[in-house]
């Protein structure tokens, strides 16, 4: 009896839900959202601050015009990435010559005293700690300069203005205005630029924002490009034009980046994408005056001490593995040396050369030891002089002086050209690959956006090789 | 160092590049055409003809056994052999060259078109995917989902009544709400009426009638009416169609104590320095874009102005409850206001 009743009444319940509608559901909660509107447009008063207003609108007429918007915001990027690089020297060459030419040194003579065995003191301090002390003293100047500059852009209100002038070319690619903001985040460092894409509330923009963030060169790779271009680049011309030609060329490079990350939206959002919702909007805050201390404490804490904490846990390791393959030999020569060998050819073809596969390998933990991983591992395979002994980076004062190692290693400009487009194009630094995990909580997209753009770089480093080769 | 002709290296490269393109680009390459020919099995072809049966005794316009081989473009030696198969569990009665459905086929029919209204009612609104790829991928998912996984779907789009252009839903008791509308193209000119479906084959003619931003509930009055041409107005645009393309919109006719707004616009087409008055969001705006225009205070009543226009023309910035939000064009278009 008792259930014929229930049956009954779900039937009865499917009827009423029939005659009521599709859209009960949607016009119910518009109606209570409209009703809230009425309420409040009559009982609720605003104090209009009329000279605030004029003063807001004035500043948005000419940071989004048509003429001086774009030339504006060029302006202003330009400013926080000369202050980032130039800026930035001066700690680091304080804290490198601190941690990397007196700390060092003490540790391993320490070492010596306490006892430890010679393989052991290599190991640790030649190893774990020197990868580590270099990641802070070239990652963390930098960071320390570059977040809170943006933060303080960001506070006073101005990025979201970016993000309005630009949308319309990141629509073209599928992508969301704001994504100029985490592109510019990515600047100063890409695990930074991944964590600024919950900005952007899109999901599909999200993914696509936070894959092709490693197109954005990072502070750890200016110093790569600044670095060779000079060697090489700048050598071509003479030597009044070096330094701007080689400016022109690094600066080349990150454009191109720009190139490739709307490239690989679009065809991201063609493709792989198309599925993902996509809902737009931009909330344009007024301007406020930005609150200076609490920026810049935040921006340190949330941002550069994270990221640096992160790039710690992964650069131990890697100094060990640096370490380790330079110091233990299979027969007559170190693994790095039968790697090297091996990678060779493959790396000739690429127009690049085993040393630099092998640095790029070892060297995912961080950008910033690329570099010194591949002075080490050239004077360690060419056996010529100079260097701090197997396994030990090293970097050297002046160019000149890196160039002839790197001449000594087979180095043309070819190598040093395509050493500037793998650097541009080739996997996420480590910390990086784990932020796009911890954001995207999906191993599938974290290896797209890991090897994407690897597969990217061998294919234009081969291009241009074989291309050079043939006009050579 | 190395010896080897780059000359050659390139070529081989290319070529592979270039085969690779053919093989996997975008829906036409040869690894998805072959992929998807080896994967239209029995079951999939028995469905199919289900629902090629079903619509077609609905609209009246009876098949006969050639036609089920012309119109599904397969193997017609493959379509006899389903159709015997489908008689023999009596899904349909053969008479000759006359097929026809019995009631557990049209049963089976209306489990199909469930299942393909509901999948595509969820691609409209928990995907991304475009107005004119909803039909394609629902005509596969159709023949994937089952049952069970169909009534889970129901339920987390909490029955809905209608698939995203309008074709009712049938219930998974075999209900099917009517219809009743007349096509545009014979309305007579001077009637108001509200678009209540759009049909979405054939593929070209619908991709037209998405191109021309032609919204399901828009009010519309014809204003004229001729064998070359029909125009109406909605939403303060003028809009040119085809007959032909018109006897793809169906519209029910409102009575004619229901005033026309002429000056119903979208919020599009606001000018700078005009003010005008939320009337609400189109249909067309579905999940999570809806709530989220809603959030952002775009409610009926709410007054909205242009607050900055774009040096690359949009988004614009609009001025509502106080903040100003940026829209793009194809958002704002689905924004009725009144402007005053």
């Amino acid at each position: 009896m008792k259930e014929t009743n229930v049956e009954n009444l779900i039937s009865l319940s499917n009827d009423l839900r029939w005659q009521i509608g599709d859209e009960f559901h949607d016009n119910l909660a518009e109606g209570i959202y409209a009703d809230a509107a009425e309420i409040v447009k009559g009982s609720v008063r605003n104090k209009k601050e009329k000279g605030h207003l004029r003063f807001d609108a004035k500043l948005d007429q000419i940071l989004t015009s048509k003429y001086l918007g774009f030339p504006l915001m060029f302006l202003i990027l330009a400013v926080v990435l000369w202050l980032t690089i130039v800026g930035a020297n001066y700690p680091s060459a304080m804290l490198g010559s601190l941690l990397l030419d007196t700390v060092h040194p003490f540790l391993k003579d320490l070492g010596v005293t306490v006892g430890l065995p010679v393989w052991l003191n290599g190991f640790l301090i030649d190893g774990v700690y020197l990868a580590v002390a270099w990641v802070i003293a070239v990652m963390l100047p930098p960071m320390a300069i570059f977040f809170p500059l943006f933060t303080l852009l960001e506070d006073f209100g101005y990025l979201p203005r970016v993000a309005f002038n630009l949308d319309n070319l990141f629509k073209r690619a599928g992508a969301h205005g704001k994504q100029a903001l985490t592109m510019s985040m990515g600047f100063g460092c890409n695990a930074a630029g991944v964590v600024a894409t919950r900005i952007i509330d899109s999901p599909r923009e999200r993914l696509i924002a936070i894959i092709t963030n490693n197109f954005s060169l990072c502070n750890g790779r200016w110093p790569t490009q600044i670095l060779i271009a000079t060697i090489f680049v700048g050598a071509v011309v003479p030597k009044a034009w070096s330094g701007l030609v080689s400016l022109a060329a690094v600066i080349g490079i990150a454009v191109l980046g720009m190139g490739f990350m709307f490239f690989t939206s679009w065809a991201l959002s063609k493709t792989v994408l198309k599925g993902e919702v996509s809902t737009f909007s931009l909330e344009l805050p007024p301007y406020r005056p930005p609150r200076f201390w609490k920026t810049i404490y935040t921006s340190l804490i949330d941002r550069t001490l994270i990221v640096l904490w992160r790039a710690i846990v992964f650069a131990a390791p890697a100094g060990a593995v640096i370490w380790l393959i330079s110091n233990v030999h299979l027969g007559d020569l170190s693994i790095a040396a039968w790697s090297i060998d091996f990678m060779n050819p493959f790396g000739y073809l690429l127009g690049l050369n085993g040393v630099i596969l092998l640095a790029y390998i070892v060297a995912i933990p961080a950008n910033e030891i690329v570099i010194p991983t591949v002075l080490m591992l050239t004077v360690l395979v060419t056996g010529i002089g100079g260097g701090a002994g197997a396994g030990v980076m090293f970097e050297l004062d002046s160019a000149n002086a890196t160039g002839d190692i790197l001449k000594a290693g087979g180095w043309t400009l070819l190598t040093a050209v395509n050493l500037m487009l793998f650097s541009l194009l080739h996997n996420p630094c480590s910390t990086t690959i784990y932020t796009i995990y911890k954001e995207t909580k999906s191993l599938k997209w974290t290896a797209v956006a890991s090897i994407l753009p690897v597969i990217m770089g061998f294919v234009v480093t081969f291009l241009v090789a074989q291309v050079w080769r043939l006009l050579s | 160092m190395y010896n080897y002709n780059p000359f050659w290296a390139l070529t081989i490269f290319l070529a592979v590049a270039v085969l690779g393109f053919f093989l996997f680009r975008p829906s036409k390459g040869w690894f998805w055409v072959i992929n998807k020919g080896a994967k239209k099995d029995k079951k999939e072809l028995i469905e199919d003809i289900l629902k090629l049966l079903y619509h077609s005794e609905n609209e009246d316009k009876p098949v006969n056994v050639n036609d089920i081989a012309r119109i599904l473009n397969d193997d017609e030696k493959e379509v006899l052999e389903s159709l015997s198969e489908m008689a023999e569990v009596d899904l349909i009665s053969l008479s000759g060259n006359h097929v026809k459905l019995t009631k557990a086929g049209s049963d089976y029919a209306l489990r199909m078109v469930r299942a393909h209204r509901l999948w595509e009612r969820f691609l409209a609104e928990k995907t991304g995917y475009d107005e004119a790829d909803w039909h394609h991928i629902a005509e596969k998912k159709e023949h994937e989902l089952s049952a069970a996984e169909t009534e889970q779907l129901a339920a987390k789009l909490g029955n809905p009544q209608f698939d995203p252009h309008g074709d009712p839903i049938p219930t998974n008791t075999g209900k099917v709400a009517p219809i009743n509308g007349v096509l545009l193209s014979e309305l007579e000119t001077d009637t108001i009426a509200r678009i209540i479906h759009i049909k979405d084959k054939p593929d070209i003619v619908y991709k037209q009638i998405v191109a021309e931003n032609i919204h399901i509930g828009s009010h519309i009055r014809v204003v004229e009416k001729s064998p070359e041409r029909i125009v109406f107005h909605a939403e303060g645009e003028a809009f040119v169609l085809a007959p032909i393309v018109a006897a793809n919109i169906t519209v029910s006719v409102l009575k004619k104590d229901v005033l026309f707004e002429e000056n119903i616009a979208r919020l599009s087409m606001l000018q700078e320095n005009e003010t005008a008055e939320i009337i609400g969001i189109s249909r067309e705006m579905r999940g999570e874009s809806r709530r989220r225009l809603l959030d952002l205070g775009f409610v009926k009543g709410a007054d909205v102005k242009i607050d900055l226009p774009n040096p690359l023309g949009e988004p614009k910035a609009f001025l509502i409850k106080g903040t100003s939000i940026a829209l793009r064009d194809n958002q704002a278009s689905k924004i009725l206001i009144k402007k005053s």
